[in-house]
């Protein structure tokens, strides 16, 4: 399988007919045609944003999730209705407890008579951000470990997989609760939110890597490396300029698959360990409330397990549909 | 092949030590706080904390439980000595047991589980993998690519918590909330193979689905590649019927690389299942690990567990890859 070449993002992208007006219409249109399953994952993925975009404000600092993501601060959603703390007391005086789903709110209230639904939103939030900066982490050590340790092959290559073995025998979420518990980079208190993404993303470096690894070992060998090489190339400019193009392919499908990966794996911990992780409204941390008393009053952990499926759903069809669009060589792994 | 085995043994080996080192290193990067928590714990039991002596008495008895006195060097090189006569310590908590010992009560439970979803796995994915495969873009066929991306997308946790609402809610006093509600305490399967087997019934099989939708999706895939080689041809020329084509000549060889996921989940089969075990309250690895890592930190049972269970799964792989190449004679290793 191994002789199929890696089509490269740029290919796949002029596939289409994008000259004529409408194409990206049309091709999105080809698209759901040939990809009804990876469509829908774009729908739910899409809907997913849109339950992040709030006003931005013109307050500027370093990362900060969930509300300042990249770099700029972010409003309220504007789907939220109501705020995520805000309490609700019924017509008698009493708090509005475990309401079904009504009018007022839409998909009812929880223990402590907070809107659902608001919660929901504020938590695609996180769950969403995480998993972009956990997969941004990933994806940058991970290519570049599986860049370097692929093209350069030999010794170094035997020393970089020995440790990612070493690092793959963790099991991962053993390790990620080990990482939380510890917090190895803010001694004492709490990890920040955005540690908490980096953790994340660390554990999933060993399986970019591998991905990206298996794609340099095969364009390495290939007649256009060997002509740069015969020009004089550097290897710095080869790995950026020759062998990066063709795992960019492979990057955008781990990033996809990925997010869903890790909004999988933070739901996960928030339910198993719910104290470690930094507070704040969570899909996990609302299951794991309402898991104690889901028999009288289901609905915030139905809603928070819909959630959480839908979003893992929506990324893993998403990324299958681009796998078999974007790479080839990845398919029926 | 020989020289094959011999070298993986001894990166196996490198791996281990790069493991031991690591979870070495992690344990110390915060281990003050866990001390004055320990010595907390001593002092309140003791009645008081008076003086500055005091504490730091407690200090001292927590640091040993957890194997953390003297430099970094000398406990880094003390560890893996006992590690290299395959000494995993003892337990700073409850009866002070060897960490062996432990661990091995908690493998059971834990393997049994793993087991069971392994093969409710196979159970669901090999039939419906070749059905898949065999009925290539048929309604059928869709249908169970459907199911099976949406037990892909569906998190274990979440359809065990879904059961478990299912089972208190709606079935109270059934069949259903019978089997698949939370059970009462845990009873080994030496001691009582119902009641085990009940409890192990709800995790072993939503656990077993979420992996059979792997299995059958890999399943379906190599079936397609199969069928259309050349002997399979060869096989519907000569007159064979269906049956015999699809099973005995297409299925023999597309199972040889579902043979690397089973590897895969053999090896993660200790601690695969923290979540599941977690939930239904079964006494294993992940549960035991859980407790050492959040409740009351207990360094050397998360030393123990972490290098046992690494072995197992380098070991295991490297099991499996000699399987394969057993199995299938064009794979050559050097």
């Amino acid at each position: 399988m191994d002789d199929v070449q890696a089509i490269p993002v740029e290919a796949a992208a002029h596939a289409e007919p994008t000259g004529k007006r409408g194409g990206v219409l049309r091709a999105v249109w080809k698209f759901s045609k040939a990809k009804p399953l990876g469509a829908f994952g774009f729908v739910i993925i899409f809907f997913l944003f849109a339950m992040t975009l709030g006003m931005p404000k013109a307050e500027f600092g370093a990362p900060a999730l969930p509300d300042r993501p990249f770099g700029f601060e972010l409003g309220e959603p504007f789907m939220q209705r109501y705020g995520a703390e805000d309490l609700f007391v019924t017509e008698g005086g009493f708090v509005a407890q475990y309401e079904s789903p009504s009018a007022e709110h839409w998909l009812g209230t929880d223990k402590s008579g907070r809107d659902i639904w608001a919660r929901i939103v504020n938590g695609a939030r996180r769950s969403l951000f995480v998993g972009i900066w956990a997969l941004i982490v990933a994806t940058i050590l991970g290519s570049g470990i599986g860049v370097i340790s692929g093209y350069f092959g030999s010794w170094l290559d035997i020393i970089f997989q020995r440790f990612m073995d070493a690092l793959q025998s963790f099991p991962p979420l053993i390790a990620l609760i080990l990482i939380v518990t510890i917090n190895p980079l803010g001694s004492g208190e709490q990890a920040s939110l955005l540690m908490a993404a980096c953790a994340l993303g660390f554990v999933g470096v060993p399986s970019v890597q591998r991905i990206t690894r298996g794609v340099v070992l095969s364009t390495r060998e290939q007649q256009y490396v060997e002509a740069a090489r015969v020009i004089g190339a550097s290897d710095v400019r080869i790995m950026w300029g020759y062998i990066l193009p063709n795992i960019m392919a492979s990057i955008i499908v781990v990033f996809s698959t990925g997010i869903g990966v890790v909004i999988l794996a933070e739901a996960a911990l928030s339910f198993i360990v719910p104290d470690k992780l930094p507070t704040g409204t969570s899909w996990g941390f609302m299951l794991s409330e309402s898991y104690s008393s889901l028999g009288d009053a289901p609905w915030p952990g139905v809603w928070s397990a819909a959630a959480i499926s839908l979003a893992v759903l929506g990324f893993n069809l998403a990324g299958d549909a681009l796998r078999d669009v974007l790479d080839p060589r990845l398919r029926a792994r | 092949m020989q020289q094959y085995i011999i070298r993986r043994i001894l990166l196996n080996f490198l791996v281990l030590f790069l493991v031991a080192t690591m979870v070495f290193a992690a344990l110390r990067v915060d281990s003050d706080t866990v001390v004055s928590r320990r010595a907390g714990i001593c002092f309140s039991g003791g009645g008081g904390a008076d003086s500055e002596q005091q504490i730091e008495d407690c200090k001292a008895i927590a640091r040993t439980e957890l194997g953390l006195n003297g430099s970094i060097p000398t406990q880094y090189k003390d560890f893996l000595f006992d590690l290299a006569q395959l000494d995993l310590g003892y337990s700073s908590v409850g009866n002070k047991d060897p960490i062996i010992d432990e661990i091995k009560e908690r493998a059971g439970p834990s393997i049994e589980l793993g087991l069971l979803q392994i093969f409710v796995a196979l159970v669901i994915a090999l039939p419906i993998g070749v059905i898949s495969a065999v009925k290539q873009d048929s309604p059928v066929d869709y249908l169970l690519r459907f199911i099976s991306i949406l037990f892909l997308g569906v998190p274990v946790f979440v359809l065990a918590v879904m059961v478990i609402l299912l089972s208190s809610r709606y079935g109270e006093g059934t069949f259903f909330a019978d089997w698949f509600g939370p059970q009462g305490s845990y009873s080994s399967l030496s001691d009582n193979p119902f009641d085990n087997l009940k409890i192990m019934f709800a995790p072993a099989l939503l656990g077993g689905l979420g992996t059979g939708a792997i299995i059958m999706r890999f399943l379906r895939s190599q079936m397609l590649e199969v069928l259309r080689q050349d002997y399979v041809r060869t096989a519907w020329a000569k007159g064979l019927k269906e049956r015999v084509v699809v099973i005995r000549h297409a299925l023999k060889n597309a199972l040889i690389p579902v043979l690397t996921i089973v590897g895969i989940l053999l090896g993660s089969i200790v601690s695969g299942n923290v979540i599941l075990e977690f939930i239904y309250r079964i006494p294993g690895i992940g549960q035991y690990v859980v407790f050492n890592i959040v409740q009351t930190p207990n360094f050397p049972a998360v030393q123990g567990v972490v290098i046992v269970v690494a072995m197992v799964l380098v070991f295991v792989n490297l099991i499996i890859d000699i399987a394969y190449g057993w199995l299938d004679p064009r794979i050559r290793y050097s």
